[in-house]
Formats: structure tokens, sequence, C-alpha cells
């Protein structure tokens, strides 16, 4: 018996060391797998949380917002804005009247009747009721809580300039999308300038920064708005540039209009007629034929052209418009703005030679700037002795005004082509992309032309003490049914200050100004362009830091003039 | 001797599950908040734009010029009002012209006053 349990104890003893091991393999099993599972969860949530972090933030990544527009100083001229527009889904709402009620008592300029049909209406799912409510009156209508009364949210391009600036600004359509002025080229060839302002750790934008003062630009459009009015004028307009850089400080074309009204069905008038627009720019050209003449060495300031008779080249006869009758110096030729002398000095240069110069200078081609609307120049069909002799005072082609007054600046500030822009350009940027047109000797004997031709010549009335004023005038006869009117004309004065080291080029154009008896019955620009001018840089000038110099002459004058006022009381 | 270690095994599950419980709610607490707070900041950074539109607007030259032209009287400024930084001393009056505190009134504030 006993043995026999010791068999039986021995062969139990057996079965649980057996039951033993396999519970000890299963701990193992369980072990090992817990062990995998700890490690995995301690390696990723330890060393690779980075790598889940960041495909969760692509996943979902926002549009970027369109670039605010900014002035060189950083004043808003273009900006986004989101604004909630109220709707109604008419199905939701129970109390029609109730509704009705409080809307018109916190909306005032709803009406009621229109509001009430608006939600009668029990097949739709949507109305608006209110486009582009403020945030104030949004949070009022939020607190009534109206059942079946909502806001979505809108993005709202705003311009808080209005007109100032508006023809460089541009402007959107519905979708924000730009269709003129810079918008058009944020959205166009200046996409990549576009996508460097992101700055996508932010969501944000860096704003698109013009060159354009606001300062300097309400100057000048006021300044020209009032011309335009005291000369009776269809239209006109005025830049600013700094000769150095290439940037354009102030662009006013009038009239103009408000980018912020909805409907912007614009008349051909109210076009940046400054870029888009071609004009013969008369006289002011004489200034490119003068540099030519200079830079081949086919004058100097010892030449001298015979303008007693006029100029005969097959049919046609050029007159001068203030008859010397003599024999002029090169210094006369241009202050008195001798046609005959100026169409004698470019037949010296020579057809080939004369069209290389304007080709060179970029009269010849299509100027091209950050903003869209820009017009190809118009030219004479056949090259001929005419067509050069005409071409040398500004008659036979057109070009944009903008392009007129580029070429003067780059003729005066060293002789180096540098392309206009709107965008805000260093010195250093500028100098990269300039090249020299014509040598520095020419460019300084233009800048004592422009001076005395300011000193004793047409421009005498730009002059404003201590700024040291350069320009040169142009009245040209405008072309209506395809001949020179001999009354409506474009007047225009291009000059630069201070002149003995020229920093800033000014354009004033009036499209037909009438005489009025303050000028004596006189419409040529010598007496409203140029005044004009000289105002806009009175003011101006201080604003762009130029240090007023006063020479002997101006010195006197200041006297006398200090006299006068002394005796008036 | 199992029981022991099974005891405190479960005690260590419900201390760890009251744990990760904890942690989790107090993540979502923080997830509610950052969210309300993003939204805070965008709304905020919205009003920013909205204020910064309204003041260039109210700051707009044209505006400016034209309350400036109502209420201040000024002339534009002449080049020969410019002096040299050196000549500051023969400028300035001794006396300032006008003694705001004499006349126990303040212009700039009335005006402002009158504006609004």
């Amino acid at each position: 018996m006993r043995r026999g349990s010791k068999v039986a104890d021995r062969r139990q003893g057996g079965s649980v060391l057996k039951g033993q091991n396999r519970i000890r393999l299963l701990g193992i099993c369980f072990s090992t797998a817990f062990a995998v599972i700890a490690l995995q969860v301690g390696q990723l949530t330890l060393r690779h949380h980075q790598a889940f972090a960041n495909p969760e933030i692509a996943q979902h990544e926002p549009r970027q917002p369109r670039p605010d527009i900014v002035d060189r100083n950083g004043r808003i001229l273009a900006t986004d804005i989101s604004v909630s527009s109220l709707f109604s889904d008419p199905r939701k709402v129970i109390d029609v009247d109730e509704a009705v009620e409080l809307l018109t008592a916190n909306l005032p300029d709803l009406d009621a009747k229109t509001l009430r049909q608006k939600m009668r209406q029990p097949g739709r799912a949507f109305v608006w009721l209110k486009r582009q409510v403020g945030p104030d009156e949004r949070d009022a209508i939020y607190n009534l809580g109206i059942p079946g009364v909502g806001f979505v949210e809108e993005r709202k391009r705003i311009y808080p300039q209005g007109r100032l600036a508006a023809h460089t600004v541009g402007y959107v359509d519905v979708d924000t999308k730009g269709i003129a002025g810079i918008e058009k080229y944020l959205d166009d060839q200046g996409a990549i300038y576009t996508a460097s302002l992101s700055q996508p750790e932010s969501n944000t934008s860096a704003p698109a920064q013009l060159s354009i003062d606001l300062g300097v630009e309400q100057v000048l459009t006021d300044e020209v708005s009032k011309a335009v009015e005291k000369f009776h004028a269809l239209s006109g307009g005025g830049i600013i540039m700094d000769v150095e850089t290439g940037e354009i400080i102030a662009l006013a074309s009038l009239p103009d209009y408000n980018p912020n009204t909805e409907d912007k069905r614009l008349t051909s008038d109210q076009q940046n007629k400054l870029t888009s627009g071609v004009y013969e720019l008369g006289s002011v050209i004489k200034a490119v034929t003068f540099a030519m003449a200079f830079d081949y060495g086919t004058a100097n300031f010892k030449s001298t052209y015979d303008t007693r008779q006029p100029l005969q080249i097959g049919k046609f006869r050029i007159h001068d418009f203030h008859a010397e009758h003599k024999v002029q110096s090169v210094e006369e030729v241009f202050t008195n703005s001798s046609n005959i002398g100026t169409a004698k000095m470019a037949l010296q240069v020579g057809l080939d030679n004369h069209m290389e110069f304007l080709k060179r200078v970029g009269l010849l081609d299509r100027l091209i700037t950050e903003v869209p609307e820009s017009a190809k120049p118009l030219l004479p069909h056949n090259w001929s002795k005419l067509a050069s002799a005409t071409a040398a005072f500004g008659h036979g082609f057109a070009v944009q005004p903008l392009q007129g007054l580029s070429v003067i600046a780059d003729l005066i500030n060293g002789g180096m082509a540098v392309p206009p822009t709107f965008m805000k350009r260093s010195k250093e940027e500028a100098q990269a992309l300039a090249h020299r047109i014509v040598k520095p000797e020419t460019s300084e004997k233009m800048r004592y032309l422009f001076r005395r031709n300011v000193e004793i010549g047409t421009g005498g009335k730009a002059d404003v003490l201590g700024y040291r004023v350069g320009g040169k005038t142009g009245t040209a006869e405008k072309v209506i049914h395809g001949h020179y009117s001999k009354d409506k004309s474009l007047a225009s004065f291009i000059g630069a200050f201070p002149m003995d080291h020229p920093k800033y080029a000014i354009l004033v154009m009036l499209d037909e100004p009438k005489a009025i008896p303050e000028t004596h019955g006189f419409a040529t620009a010598g007496w409203n362009a140029v005044p004009t001018a000289s105002k806009i840089i009175e003011r101006v000038a201080p604003l762009l830091g130029i240090e007023p110099k006063f020479s002997e002459d101006d010195l006197a004058k200041l006297a006398k003039q200090n006299k006068i006022l002394k005796r008036e009381g | 001797m199992f029981k022991v270690f099974n005891a405190i095994l479960v005690c260590s599950v419900l201390a760890a599950a009251f744990v990760l419980y904890s942690l989790e709610h107090s993540t979502r607490g923080l997830e509610r908040s950052i969210a309300k707070t993003e939204k805070q900041i965008i709304n905020e950074q919205e009003r920013i734009k909205l204020l910064n539109a309204e003041w260039a607007s109210l700051t707009k030259p044209d505006r400016i010029q034209k309350i400036a032209g109502e209420q201040l009287h000024l002339q534009n400024l002449k080049a020969q009002q410019f002096i040299q930084l050196t000549d500051i001393d023969s400028r300035v009056p001794i006396s300032p012209p006008i003694k705001l505190e004499a006349q126990a009134a303040d212009a700039i504030g009335d005006m402002l006053e009158k504006l609004q």
C-alpha cells in the first residue's frame, strides 16, 4: 500500500512538475510579449515623437493669406480683413415677426418688409440677409440667439487710403484675385515674389513694400488735381521718381477712382494714363536729342545753329514756336526751345545713329514695370530724314509719360540707365541692374542745360528758391483726326532737383489746359505745368529730405521779396 | 506569496489606470485651452488688422491735410525757414510766445473737443 502510494505520489509529482513548466513557459511568452510592447511604446514616445508630429501639421495646411501692400514707410495701402455676412435658413426660423423685429432693431439699415419676405420662403435653406456686417453688430446679433439666423466668415480686400495711389495698387475681383496694378502683379509674374513673402511657420505673409511714399503721393495728387481744375484740363498726371534707384516715389493720374467701390466699370479717362497711355511729349524730348549730340560729339557748347529760316525737308517746313530769327548757341537753342535748331542737331548726328541712340535709351521699346498696364510706343513707319528731324523735338512718336521721365532721369543721374520700379529698392540693388547709356560728361552738360532753362528759359516758373530746380517744358499739339490741332495741346514739364546733384525727377502733365486770365491768354506748359511742378517741389522737397542751399542770386531775390512784404505791412 | 504579488499588481494597475486617466483628462483640458487660445490669437490678429486698417484710413494724408487746413491755418514750409543746427540758439525765443499755463486753457484740447 505504502509502496503503491509512493508510486502514485511520484506519478502525481511528475504531472505537477509538468504543469509548473507549462506555466513558466507561458509566463516567459507573456513577459516577452509585454517587454516587446513596452519597448516599442517607449521607443515611439521617446525617440520618434517628432516623426509623428510633423505629418500631423502637413495634413491640413491652411491657405496662405494674400500679402498686405504697404508704402515705403510701412503705411498700409491694401489689407485683408475678415467680415461676417448674415444669412438665414428660413426652414428653421420659428417666429418670423420676432426675428425681424430683433434684427431691424440691431441693424437699422435693414428693411423690415423685404426681410420678412426673405424669411418667409419655407422652400429655401439659405438666403443672404446682409453682407459684411461689422464685428460689434455681429456680436450683438449672436447674443440675441435667434434660431435660423447665422453668420458666414468672408475675407474682404480693403484699401484704407482710398483714391491715393489707386492706379499703382490696383484692385482685386470678388474672389480676391488681382486684376489691376500691383495686385495683379502679385498674382502673375510676381508669384515667386509673393511666395517669398509668406512665412509658413506663423501662417502669415510679410507685406509687399512699394516704393511709393504716401505723403509725397498726397501732395502730388492734391496739386495736380488743383491744376486740372484751375486750367480746365481734361486730365492730368504727375510722377516723382528717384533718379539713382529708379524707384517711383509717387504717381498720380487724374481723374482717378476709389478702389473700395464695388462697381469698377472705369471710364477710359480713369485709366492710368502715365503707363497705359502713349503721348507725343513734344519739346521735353529735345533733351534726348541734345544728350545724343553731346554723346556723339557732333555738338558742344560752342556750336551754333542758324534758326533764321524755317527748316525745309521735302514738302514740309519746320517752324519755331518762339521764333528768335538769329543764329543761336546750343544753350539758346535749349532755353528758347528751338525746333529748327534741335532738328538740325539730329540731322548732324545722322539717321542710323539717331535710331541707335533712341533704342539705347529705351524709347523704342515697351517699358515694362511691375504695374501690368503698359503701352507700346507709337513709332514712325519709315525712318526718314523728316521722321528723324521731327522726332528730335518729340513729334511723330509717342511713348508712355513714365518712359519719358525715366529716360530723362537716366540722362541726368550720371548717365546710368536704371529700370524704373514700383517696389522698394536699395541703392546696391539699383547699381547691380544699371548700365551706362551716356558718358558722365554728357550727363554733366545736361544738368547744366536743365538748370539754365529754369534760370533763364521756358521753365522759369518752376524755380523754388533753395532747391535748385532744373527742367524742360513741352507743349505738344495734339493729333485730332490725323492732323495737329492748333488749340488742343498736351502741356508737360520734366525736371529734377536739386540740379547740382539730382536726387529726384518730376513729371507734370496736363491734357488740353485752357488759357485763363491769370496766364494772359497763354496755354503753353510754361504757364500751367511748370508752376504746378514748382508748387509740388516746394511741398515735397522737405518731405524728401532735400537740404536747401541759396546762391547769391537767390539771396538777393529773397531780400527783395522780404522788402515787398514789409512794405505791404 | 503569489497572492501578495497579485494584489500588488492589481493595485498598480488601478493606480496606473488612474494616472493615465487623469493625464488624459488634463491633456484634453490643455488641448481645449490651446484651441481656445489659438482662436483668441486669430481673433486678436483679425482685430489688429482691422484696427490697423482703421488707423490707416484715419491718418490718410488727404484727411490730415483737410483737418489741418480747417483747424491750424498753417502755411507751406519755405526753404528759407530751414536753419543749421548750430544757429538754433539765436532762433529760439527766451520765453515761449504762448504761455499755456497763463491762458488757463488747453487750446489743443479745446480744438479736439470741437472736432468731436
